[in-house]
């Protein structure tokens, strides 16, 4: 087994490990920590993909923004129950019978496997060779050439989003 | 050579959007379920990324950023829309009412 494939099977089994922790816990607090071993496991599969661009975009928003913001809002809603500050930290959480979410999700995957067996050998893509090198210079010259509109959109879109959610969370008399 | 082959992501993100979709509808807390979904976003950009990795055009890596964008300003708008909700009804537990399984 070459290191590749080793360092490949790592960071799979880190992600799925802490996603299935993620479906499995009641935790609130717990299911954020896994999501954060899981956006870590996922950022080291796109470094594995030749994606290096896209890991560290990944690390800086996921990791540093999104969990953040999840945390913040976990914290704002909750019963502030008992003054103990000594309590551990259980936030737990319902959750619906096991049985119909299980088996759904269960199906779509083994869909989806099947899927994969059995087109796997018959669809072609239009290359076969792989592109090892960085994709840094690459990426910033299509962003700022080809995808130069839907670039400034984004930046627009992402500003409206940002007034739009301190307007919808503000305290309104 | 000493890639990884291209089936290997596949399965992979086939596993993560599934494992969201179960957080998705098992879970009750708000919260919870945008973690699915974020889940299941990123099952998408995985595979984006793992198709441009034989594409000298590298349009799913461009994709996937426009992916990336889109998933934050949810997660933002949707945490504030939370927000609100839980200063209306003092809970953000989905069925808190009658559960119907």
């Amino acid at each position: 087994m070459n290191p590749m494939i080793a360092s490949f099977l790592v960071l799979a089994g880190l992600t799925s490990a802490s996603a299935l922790a993620m479906a499995w816990t009641k935790n609130l607090l717990h299911a954020a920590l896994s999501m954060f071993m899981c956006m870590l496991g996922l950022a080291g599969l796109y470094v594995m993909a030749y994606a290096d661009v896209m890991a560290v975009a990944h690390l800086l928003i996921y990791v540093g923004g999104v969990l953040i913001l999840i945390l913040f809002g976990i914290m704002l809603t909750q019963n502030p129950r008992s003054q103990d500050y000594e309590a551990p930290n259980d936030l737990w959480t319902r959750q619906s019978g096991r049985f119909w979410s299980l088996s759904i999700s269960l199906s779509i995957f083994l869909g989806l496997l099947w899927i994969l067996n059995r087109s796997m050998d018959s669809f072609s893509l239009a290359s076969d060779d792989i592109q090892r090198s960085s994709k840094l210079t690459h990426l910033g010259l299509a962003l700022l050439t080809e995808y130069s509109f839907a670039f400034e959109l984004a930046g627009v879109f992402l500003l409206i989003a940002l007034v739009g959610a301190t307007y919808i969370a503000k305290h309104h008399e | 050579m000493n890639d990884i082959p291209l089936s290997y992501f596949l399965i992979v993100s086939a596993l993560l959007f599934s494992v969201g979709l179960s957080i998705m509808l098992l879970k009750r807390n708000m919260i919870f379920i945008l973690m699915g979904i974020e889940l299941m976003l990123n099952a998408a950009n995985l595979n984006l990324i793992a198709f441009s990795r034989q594409d000298d055009q590298m349009q799913g890596l461009a994709f996937s950023v426009f992916v990336l964008v889109i998933g934050v300003c949810e997660m933002t708008i949707a945490l504030a829309i939370i927000l609100q909700i839980y200063r209306q009804f003092k809970h953000i537990d989905l069925g808190a009412e009658k559960s119907r399984f």
